[in-house]
């Protein structure tokens, strides 16, 4: 199987394939941990330069999840952060040409079923049984319909961010194939690859992907919020 | 662990789950742990803590304004006491100067007064001993005179009593004028 659109094996863990869908999210770890840490090493009470751009960061996702979630649950700024980071900048680096995290299902559904167990957690911590009865309502006979609808949730947040910037990058990768054929042979130099794909990139790539890391932050908000009150 | 570089670009499914999953929830669980550490709790403590000395820095200018508005009260209260009190003294003063003046006044008036006295009785005295003088003058040329007239028969002790009689009558009257 070396065709196609899927993850690529880049070596071994005790028999356990490592794509470079976790090879790239070490790169995005380690540049995002770096940053912060460079950000954050020399803190001034009077805040100048780049220490704006950090509080600015950190201030709008501090405000963003106390205006979703409310002021009890502005805890969960840092969680939201860190998907909003991770999932932006992963839904982003396509741009640079590596295969993008989020394009593999393993990581949306990994993200998303975090997001189930903390929806139901906090559910169950802040409301005890009376969340757990909350399944079996109105009649108990809809508990089963109940619970699918709740396993449907973490699909649904794991696929929609998988099929869009998986849909993006294959549909930019058909981009750069039918350009590379179309563009005259004599020439010698990716004339047609140089300018056409850049739309298709800011399309796919930016305003998908931030728009996407944006949904699935809001969503996770919104769920665990909705099961907390 | 083993590389194995010629299935480096071997390509896994499109929709295939498998140990990237596990490993996806622990990066994560990585990345938040550094995240929530290094970035979110220095950064949001930092805000908070500078929202919160504004806010007592506001606090405070209010308090220090209100305490300034008072004092500026007292002072005002102050400066008017002490400008009254300033106004009564220098009343108080011109009414003791006045009364001084009028005081001295006085007293020049009451010198000048006797002053004059004295001038007029020294010159009353003067008058008297001018007038005293006069008659022994006046005495002594009769004297002459009548002895001159009347040869040496007349005695000088006889007839002084007589003329000075004489001048008494006439001279209060004529040597005055």
């Amino acid at each position: 199987m070396s065709e196609g659109f899927g993850p690529q094996k880049v070596f071994e863990i005790f028999g356990m394939p490592i794509t470079n869908t976790v090879t790239v999210t070490w790169l995005i770890m380690a540049i995002v941990i770096s940053v912060s840490y460079f950000a954050t090493r020399n803190l001034k009470k009077k805040a100048s330069g780049a220490q704006v751009i950090t509080e600015l960061v950190v201030s709008s996702i501090n405000n963003l999840t106390e205006q979703t979630m409310g002021e009890k649950l502005k805890a969960f700024s840092p969680y939201i952060g860190t998907l909003l980071i991770f999932i932006g900048i992963s839904n982003i680096s396509g741009l640079f040409g590596v295969r993008p995290p989020t394009a593999d299902v393993n990581t949306t559904l990994s993200l998303a079923i975090v997001t189930f167990f903390m929806i139901h957690f906090f559910g169950i911590k802040y409301n005890g049984l009376k969340y757990l009865k909350g399944f079996a309502e109105p009649f108990v006979l809809l508990l089963p319909l109940n619970i699918m609808g709740e396993l449907a949730t973490p699909i649904s947040l794991g696929f929609r961010l998988f099929g869009n910037i998986v849909g993006g990058m294959i549909i930019i990768n058909l981009l750069y194939g039918a350009l590379a054929n179309f563009t005259p042979e004599f020439i010698g130099i990716p004339l047609l690859q140089a300018g056409i794909p850049v739309v298709f990139h800011i399309y796919f790539d930016l305003f998908a992907g931030v728009l996407q890391s944006f949904i699935f932050a809001m969503l996770t908000m919104v769920f665990i919020s909705i099961a907390v009150d | 662990m083993g590389f194995n570089l010629i299935t480096a670009n071997l390509r896994l499914g499109l929709v295939e789950f498998n140990a990237t999953f596990f490993f996806q929830i622990f990066n994560t669980f990585v990345l938040y742990l550094f995240l929530r550490k290094m970035l979110f709790k220095p950064v949001t403590e930092l805000i908070e803590k500078r929202e919160m000395e504004i806010a007592s820095d506001i606090d405070n200018a209010a308090i220090k304004n209100e305490e300034a508005d008072e004092l500026k009260k007292e002072y005002n209260k102050k400066i008017k006491t002490i400008e009254n009190e300033g106004k009564k003294i220098i009343k108080e003063a011109k009414m003791v100067a006045e009364k001084e003046a009028s005081r001295i006044m006085e007293k020049v008036r009451e010198d000048e007064k006797e002053i004059r006295l004295k001038n007029q009785i020294e010159l009353e005295r003067e008058k008297i001993k001018a007038v005293n003088e006069l008659k022994d003058e006046i005495s002594n040329l009769t004297i002459m005179a009548a002895s001159k007239v009347v040869g040496k028969n007349l005695k000088l002790e006889d007839h002084i009593a007589l003329i000075d009689q004489f001048i008494d009558e006439v001279g209060d009257t004529k040597w005055q004028n």
